[in-house]
């Protein structure tokens, strides 16, 4: 999952930033609202992590403009102002939920993980599909209730695939998920990893549960199941 | 008394009155001396014609030959009435006949005397003269004459020029009082147009006074004006400089926080940060909330709040299946600060989602028959677990300490409390039907 911070204050950018690389997301940081505006148009993102108190462009009108440049990735806004009025203009403003300073890690971490899968339409933190079922919470797999070792960059992609299922991602996009902005994208490295991910998940050949899509990319096959 | 152009009647009116009545004691006096000098008159001319008509009479009495008798004296009760008196002989005008009527005593020689008696039922006045003729036929020594006429209608007239008088002063003292109350209220004006005007800042219905004052009084507007605007400057500022407080307090805190080790996130530290960002939270909060002490606020539609607020919750609550339904009367009216109206229903909307099952009900409406500080009725249930009767009294404890005391409704009742305390509004926490808790408030409102 490719991860926007915009946040003015440099230490809790870094901290931000370690524990959600921790956490397995891919981070671009932003301190200010025109860096953070640059960062949310230009790079494929999937949540984004917005302080509303910027210096220069505000993170509301940052928000707003997002929005209004048709981006729909989910925003998560950081707030010291605890009130109604600054969480409500917020949210109008486009942002998806809020989190009040100081806050726990943790909470943020839940939130991100509850967006994306909103995002994906999905209001469980458990991702199932047929007999595959991905806990976003606890980062872990299992096949027909066997549990499955993934590595990080399995679980991403596995993650990623899981959250859009039935919709096809392309392999750049995957690439770009997995990597920072610097990193040389063009190599055969998701085409391994998702060779291995079908051997783990599906050592039968039996479920197929990703297909590959010729020229366009990889889908997850497999149906959601009804009310997760 | 607390009206000025009252004030200003009632002392134009008491000098006036009394004006009028010295005046009227004036005149009245003046007319009596008139036509007591009238009354004289009459009574020296009669006397003067009743002494030149005596003629001496065979008895040795004076009598008044019937030819040159005033007309008057020989009509029975006409009003005029004489008598020639000596020791020995009387004699009485015909117009005296068969009434009881006392001319007075003999009077001594010279003297000449004026009195007041009753003749009959009339108010007479008498003159007596003492004459002596100097060819005295009948050597009677020392005749009275005297003369009385009728007061009735000199008093009559007195009495009708008395009323005419009170009438018209009445009459010309209620035209002057017209007057001057018509031109109080031209003078007036401008006072009750202020008066009007700040009753409109007060009620949010316009936000400053308009212009156009008398001299006297445009400096009071102006006034006026630099202070509403200047205080509803220095409120911005100060919550401009609350939420810069606030951001510049709790980012160093948020930093604190990420940086502990996971394995802390339940310690003291933790605790700690905790504690203070309540701290902070809460004071800032309280400082910022204005209490409805900011004049010439527009009143807030509580529906437009309460929509943005679903919206905002809505979201927040994607990922639980709750409806939020509105009962919120067309036209009700919080008279106050919109952020403290958002801050109250937010926390009371936020705390129901966050303990309901699926329903979650905002019920608004103005009570009429309430006093402005009570008019707008605030109801927000849900359909949770609901808060015990001997919880509720600790939920709105105030202070920090309150999120300790029952976990899960935290700060927010208090500010809540806080807020609702500092509108003189109430608060009260009941059972809902819907099976949760139920939040009744009373807020100023239209």
């Amino acid at each position: 999952m490719r991860i926007l911070v915009v946040e003015d204050e440099a230490a809790l950018r870094e901290t931000l930033k370690t524990r959600l690389v921790e956490a397995g997301f891919t981070v671009d940081v932003a301190s200010d609202g025109n860096e953070g505006m640059f960062a949310g148009q230009e790079y494929p993102l999937d949540v984004a992590i917005i302080d509303l108190g910027l210096p220069g462009l505000s993170g509301l009108e940052v928000i707003r403009r997002l929005r209004a440049a048709k981006k729909t990735f989910p925003i998560l806004i950081l707030t010291a102002r605890d009130n109604w009025q600054d969480k409500v203009e917020g949210l109008q403003a486009g942002a998806d939920d809020y989190v009040a300073k100081p806050f726990h890690f943790e909470e943020v971490l839940a939130r991100l993980q509850a967006l994306l899968r909103r995002a994906g339409g999905w209001a469980s933190p458990q991702l199932k599909c047929g007999p595959i079922v991905l806990d976003t919470r606890a980062q872990t797999i299992a096949v027909s209730g066997v549990a499955v070792e993934l590595t990080t960059f399995e679980y991403r992609i596995l993650e990623h695939l899981m959250l859009r299922a039935g919709d096809v991602i392309s392999k750049s996009e995957l690439t770009e998920r997995l990597y920072d902005q610097d990193f040389e994208r063009d190599s055969n490295v998701i085409e391994v990893l998702v060779g291995r991910l079908r051997r783990k998940l599906d050592p039968q050949d039996a479920l197929k549960p990703i297909e590959t899509l010729r020229g366009r990319g990889y889908r997850f096959a497999l149906p959601r199941d009804a009310g997760s | 008394m607390h009206s000025l152009s009252r004030r200003l009647l009632i002392s134009v009116s008491v000098p006036l009155a009394l004006f009028f009545g010295v005046m009227m004691l004036v005149l009245d006096s003046g007319f009596r001396a008139l036509s007591e000098r009238s009354i004289q008159e009459v009574l020296d001319s009669e006397m003067v014609s009743l002494v030149a008509a005596a003629e001496p009479q065979p008895n040795g009495g004076y009598a008044p030959t019937p030819r040159e008798l005033d007309p008057r004296l020989a009509r029975p009760r006409s009003g005029l009435y004489a008598e020639i008196r000596s020791q020995l002989h009387q004699w009485r005008s015909p117009s005296s006949a068969g009434l009881d009527a006392d001319f007075g005593s003999l009077l001594p020689r010279g003297e000449r005397n004026l009195a007041y008696a009753i003749i009959g039922h009339e108010r007479v006045a008498i003159e007596s003269r003492a004459i002596q003729f100097e060819d005295d036929p009948n050597g009677t020594r020392g005749l009275t004459f005297s003369v009385a006429v009728s007061l009735t209608p000199y008093e009559e007239q007195l009495w009708r020029f008395r009323q005419q008088l009170i009438g018209w002063f009445i009459g010309l003292m209620l035209v002057l009082l017209i007057v001057l109350a018509g031109l109080l209220r031209w003078v007036l004006a401008p006072v009750r147009r202020m008066e009007r005007e700040i009753n409109e800042v007060e009620e949010g219905r316009s936000d400053a006074l308009g212009g156009g004052y008398p001299r006297e009084l445009s400096g009071v507007a102006t006034n006026l004006n630099a202070l509403l605007i200047g205080e509803r400057r220095r409120v911005t500022r100060y919550r401009d400089t609350l939420g810069n407080l606030a951001h510049s307090l709790k980012t160093p805190l948020a930093v604190m926080r990420s940086s502990l080790p996971a394995a802390d996130a339940g310690g003291a530290v933790s605790h700690e940060i905790d504690r203070m960002s309540g701290i902070i939270e809460h004071q800032l909060k309280r400082a910022a909330a204005s209490g409805g002490a900011l004049l010439g606020q527009a009143p807030v539609e509580v529906a437009q709040v309460a929509q943005e607020l679903r919206g905002a919750l809505l979201k927040v609550y994607a990922s639980k299946d709750l409806a939020i339904e509105l009962a919120v009367a067309p036209g009700a009216q919080f008279v106050g600060d919109r952020g403290d109206l958002t801050e109250l229903l937010g926390n009371l909307l936020d705390n129901a989602c966050k303990w309901c099952k699926s329903r979650v009900r905002l019920g608004a409406a103005a009570v009429e028959s309430a006093g402005p500080r009570e008019r707008l009725s605030l109801v927000i249930e849900d359909d949770g677990p609901g808060i015990s009767a001997e919880n509720r009294a600790r939920v709105l404890q105030r202070g920090v300490r309150a999120d300790e005391t029952v976990p899960g409704h935290g700060l927010g009742l208090a500010m809540v409390h806080d807020t609702v305390d500092m509108y003189g509004g109430t608060l009260a926490i009941e059972a809902s039907p819907l099976g949760g808790a139920r939040f009744a408030l009373r807020l100023p409102g239209r």
